[in-house]
């Protein structure tokens, strides 16, 4: 901004429209070719792709829409590499599909998405943030990622219409409500669980609208974070709630390939604070080392099944 | 001039022992003040009074004490040294290394984590080493300039390494926020005990070097001529500074900000002041004023769990901006 | 080693980042006697001073306080040998005039000895000696460059050393304070006190010096009695003016041609020429 303008002007009024004058001289000719070249583009990019044609060739960024997509006998070209618990996560049959690498926040790189000349990617909300340039490239993206136990049919039925197998979709969703009704029957224990991310002094707690808490809960957990919110999901507790909640079972995620297993779980096991709780007392600590407390897999239930023998349903 | 020092002390130490005092009464969860009191005296109380009393809120209550002096203290001892009122323990590379020492152990060796005050230690201790040997050698050598330009390289490149560190191991990033945000931890005496003799040493140089600094705030030729070594003064300030701050990163995470404010507030507040005042009054108003921002992070949202370091620089600063408005 | 000789320079040479400033230096300072350094611009006058006192390293010859060589003493003990009063510091907005004169005592206290009430009455002496009585509540951020140079002075007494090394001392005074400087300077002598002055203030070196030590282009060149050395012919011949000096005890005429051209030889103005 040129700073010396109001000294050559007459009035404060003068001196301002001065600078809007040449502000308008700076920026309008550079807005203009903006917006040509974005129409431009847009009519190029986004004319082929007709939004409700079926895809063919889909990349599946997340787990969940991988599998759900292969159980509905589609087979995407390209998964997104996840970095631990790898044999657990895949189903056997995307083997040898080519792994996608992610960096946080954006998810995969442009570059290398439009070699594999995709035109659909099932996302997440963890890669919201590449969202505007995957569909900048002429992707269409959609969020098919359930956040919630409940809402994992209601997603396989959306990402089954998407793929134009709406009825299979309605198959698979049905035999999902069953397995999660099935994994959730005959729950007597209501043990008080913490389930905690990450390693160190520091760790985050799931609340109850996090994935893994809403899995704990419907094993038959009572989380001790019950009723507290916060907008991801996570949130740093204080060690002095967590011996006044007391809870009978603690289970951590270290999150990503984690060293010595054992290791970890006896240093929860002394932490001041948690050594007096039931938990550390009757040695019920347990570290998870699939990430299927932090996104969906596939049908929640056997996630669910897995929670409740940790807790002795 | 010196009643009004003896004011802002007695008034400094007043708050310090009422926001000791609240840090050990107030906390996540409510306790009666006569059962917390119990505990602490040794009495016969629950075990789980026992353990948020005794085994949480003192050793927190200690921390919180020990690294807002060493802090302000580190703080008011470079500012003397390098006669720059904006040096902070971050200009000589403590923070960056600590906080790369931390993130190192926490993403790649996390099944290490309880190595982490250790590792922030030392490699706090590293980046503040090797600052301090680039900007005393040479012919030069021990200039401010040296050393301000060493230490922001150092940090860019200890810092660096840490974002790199966050990109190679996305997944863990969250274990390391905790560290990087800066905020107590309730741990136990565990990281009091590695870094204490490195804060009594602090203390005890930053109690001697009280009156070499007032020297040199005479200039460099009459620090020489009153028999004091403007580069040997710097230097010994600059260790003791790095002493104070790696241990407070490494019990506290980074928190580099209360070395900057602090020794302002109590200037501030005091008027024209000598090292031999600062020095005590920044130990007193740094352990307070993290004591009362702690308890704040602790019990505000309980039980959920604040960030102190961002906390206080919210609440810190629109009052830190008024007064030094109404002052100036 | 005779008690008079306070101060023995010999050859003195002092490089500063590879160029030669002082190349060499010979002067004695006794105590009860006032020195001064005089010389054009440029000619290494400072820079010896500071070598004098140990706050430059000399890269030739020698230097003794009271038959010691510099490089064996200790700090804290050379600081109660010689004080030195630099021309220009840093101002501490943290410091009162009183704060900054009481550590003229830091060389005669432990590093966490109390100063005592003698310490106090000296420093009191001191401030009221510079005449900054006055001021000494002020914080030294407030206080004019003339002011500052006489609060470095209190520092300086505070020290109570034999000998006492001024750079410059009347270089941002006014003629009446530069009067009450020279004065001050005479008086310490007279006590017995050993005083070095730069000074390049030629007609009040001649008014207050018993000798006067000439550098020009890093050599000591002449030293003697006020009198016998700025002659006509040296003033001509070191600061290239047309100029006469006629000197009696505590005051001077300094006769100058100020519109007479320079008969100085040419790229002898300062020492750079001669260093290049």
């Amino acid at each position: 901004m040129p700073t010396t303008l109001p000294s050559t002007c007459s009035s404060p009024r003068a001196a301002r429209r001065g600078r809007g004058v040449i502000r308008s001289l700076l920026f309008a000719p550079a807005g203009l070719i903006r917006s040509l070249l974005f129409a431009s583009a847009g009519l190029a990019l986004t004319a082929p792709v007709a939004s409700s044609a079926v895809p063919k060739r889909i990349i599946a960024l997340t787990p969940y829409s991988a599998n759900t997509m292969t159980l509905l006998g589609v087979k995407p070209i390209a998964v997104g590499q996840v970095s631990s618990g790898e044999g657990s996560v895949y189903s056997a049959a995307l083997n040898t599909v080519p792994r996608l690498p992610l960096s946080h926040p954006s998810g995969p790189n442009l570059e290398q998405l439009t070699t594999l000349k995709a035109d659909f990617v099932f996302s997440s909300q963890a890669w919201a943030r590449g969202k505007k340039g995957m569909e900048r490239i002429g992707l269409r993206v959609a969020e098919r990622e359930p956040r919630t136990v409940s809402e994992v049919p209601r997603q396989t039925k959306r990402i089954a219409s998407i793929l134009g197998r709406s009825a299979q979709g309605a198959k698979l969703a049905k035999a999902q409500e069953a397995q999660i009704k099935a994994a959730t029957k005959g729950i007597k224990k209501h043990p008080k669980v913490l389930v905690v991310l990450g390693v160190g002094n520091s760790p985050y707690a799931f609340l109850e609208n996090s994935w893994g808490g809403d899995v704990v809960k419907r094993a038959g957990g009572t989380l001790i974070t019950a009723g507290l919110k916060a907008s991801g999901g996570f949130a740093r507790i204080s060690d002095e709630a967590v011996v006044a909640r007391n809870p009978d079972v603690i289970i951590a995620v270290p999150h990503g390939a984690p060293g010595d297993i054992k290791k970890i779980a006896a240093q929860m096991r002394d932490r001041p604070g948690w050594r007096t709780t039931n938990a550390a007392r009757t040695r019920r600590i347990y570290v998870s080392t699939s990430n299927t407390l932090l996104q969906p897999i596939s049908g929640a239930g056997t996630t669910i099944a897995g929670v409740r023998k940790i807790l002795g349903n | 001039m010196r009643s009004r020092h003896s004011l802002v002390l007695a008034a400094g130490l007043a708050v310090l022992v009422l926001s000791f005092l609240a840090s050990l009464a107030f906390g996540a969860v409510a306790l009666p003040i006569k059962e917390v009191a119990r505990a602490l005296a040794g009495g016969d109380v629950s075990g789980q009074v026992h353990e948020i009393a005794v085994g949480l809120r003192l050793p927190r209550t200690a921390s919180a004490a020990a690294v807002g002096a060493a802090l302000a203290v580190a703080g008011v001892l470079l500012q003397g040294a390098l006669a720059n009122p904006l040096a902070s323990p971050d200009v000589i590379g403590v923070t960056g290394g600590a906080g790369f020492g931390a993130t190192l152990i926490l993403l790649a060796f996390p099944d290490q984590a309880p190595l982490v005050p250790l590792g922030a230690l030392i490699f706090g201790l590293v980046a503040a080493g090797i600052v301090l040997t680039l900007g005393s050698a040479g012919p030069r050598g021990g200039s401010i300039e040296r050393v301000v330009l060493a230490g922001i390289a150092i940090a860019a490149l200890f810092g660096a390494a840490t974002t790199s560190l966050m990109v190679a191991y996305p997944d863990r990033v969250s274990s390391a926020i905790g560290f990087l945000a800066g905020g107590l931890v309730s741990d136990g005496w565990s990281s009091l005990e590695t870094s204490g003799p490195y804060l009594a040493a602090g203390f005890v140089g930053a109690v001697l070097l009280a009156r070499p600094l007032d020297r040199l705030s005479l200039g460099d030729d009459l620090a020489a001529s009153l028999g004091t070594s403007p580069r040997r003064t710097r230097l010994l300030a600059g260790i003791a500074a790095a002493a104070l701050a790696a241990a407070a990163a490494s019990i506290a995470g980074l928190l580099g900000f209360l070395g900057l404010i602090v020794p302002h507030l109590v200037r501030l507040a005091a008027g024209t002041a000598t090292h031999r005042f600062l020095i005590p009054a920044c130990a007193i108003v740094g352990a307070a004023v993290l004591l009362l921002g702690d308890t704040l992070a602790r019990t505000v949202v309980a039980p959920i769990e604040l960030p102190v370091g961002p906390l206080m620089v919210v609440l810190g600063v629109p009052w830190f901006l008024w007064l030094l408005r109404k002052t100036a | 080693m005779t008690a008079a000789h306070l101060l023995k320079a010999e050859g003195v040479r002092v490089e500063i980042a590879g160029l030669e400033i002082v190349e060499h230096a010979d002067l004695e300072l006794t105590a009860g006697r006032i020195l001064a350094i005089v010389g054009p611009n440029g000619a290494g006058k400072s820079t010896l001073a500071r070598a004098l006192v140990g706050l430059q390293g000399a890269a030739g010859g020698s230097i003794a306080w009271a038959g010691k060589p510099l490089g064996k003493w200790r700090r804290r003990e050379l600081a109660r040998t010689r004080a030195f009063v630099p021309q220009r510091a840093p101002v501490s907005a943290g410091l009162t005039t009183r704060d900054a004169v009481a550590m003229g005592r830091a060389p005669h206290l432990g590093a966490l000895q109390r100063p005592t009430a003698k310490d106090a009455a000296i420093v009191e002496r001191a401030i009221a000696r510079s005449g900054v009585e006055h001021l000494a509540e002020r914080s030294l951020a407030t206080l004019s460059g003339g002011e500052l140079q006489r609060v470095r002075l209190a520092v300086a007494l505070a020290q109570e050393t034999p000998a006492i090394v001024l750079d410059e001392p009347t270089a941002s005074l006014d003629l009446g304070a530069a009067a009450e400087m020279g004065r001050l300077l005479h008086d310490l002598a007279a006590e017995g006190l050993a005083v070095l002055v730069v000074v390049h203030d030629l007609a009040l070196a001649a008014a207050i010096a018993d000798e006067v030590v000439i550098v020009d282009r890093g050599r000591t060149v002449a030293h003697g009695e006020p009198a016998d050395v700025l002659t006509s012919e040296r003033l001509l011949e070191t600061w290239g003016a047309a100029a006469t000096l006629d000197i009696r005890r505590g005051a001077t005429v300094f006769e100058v041609d100020w519109l007479a051209s320079g008969a100085r030889p040419e790229g002898a103005a300062s020492t750079e020429g001669g260093l290049a």
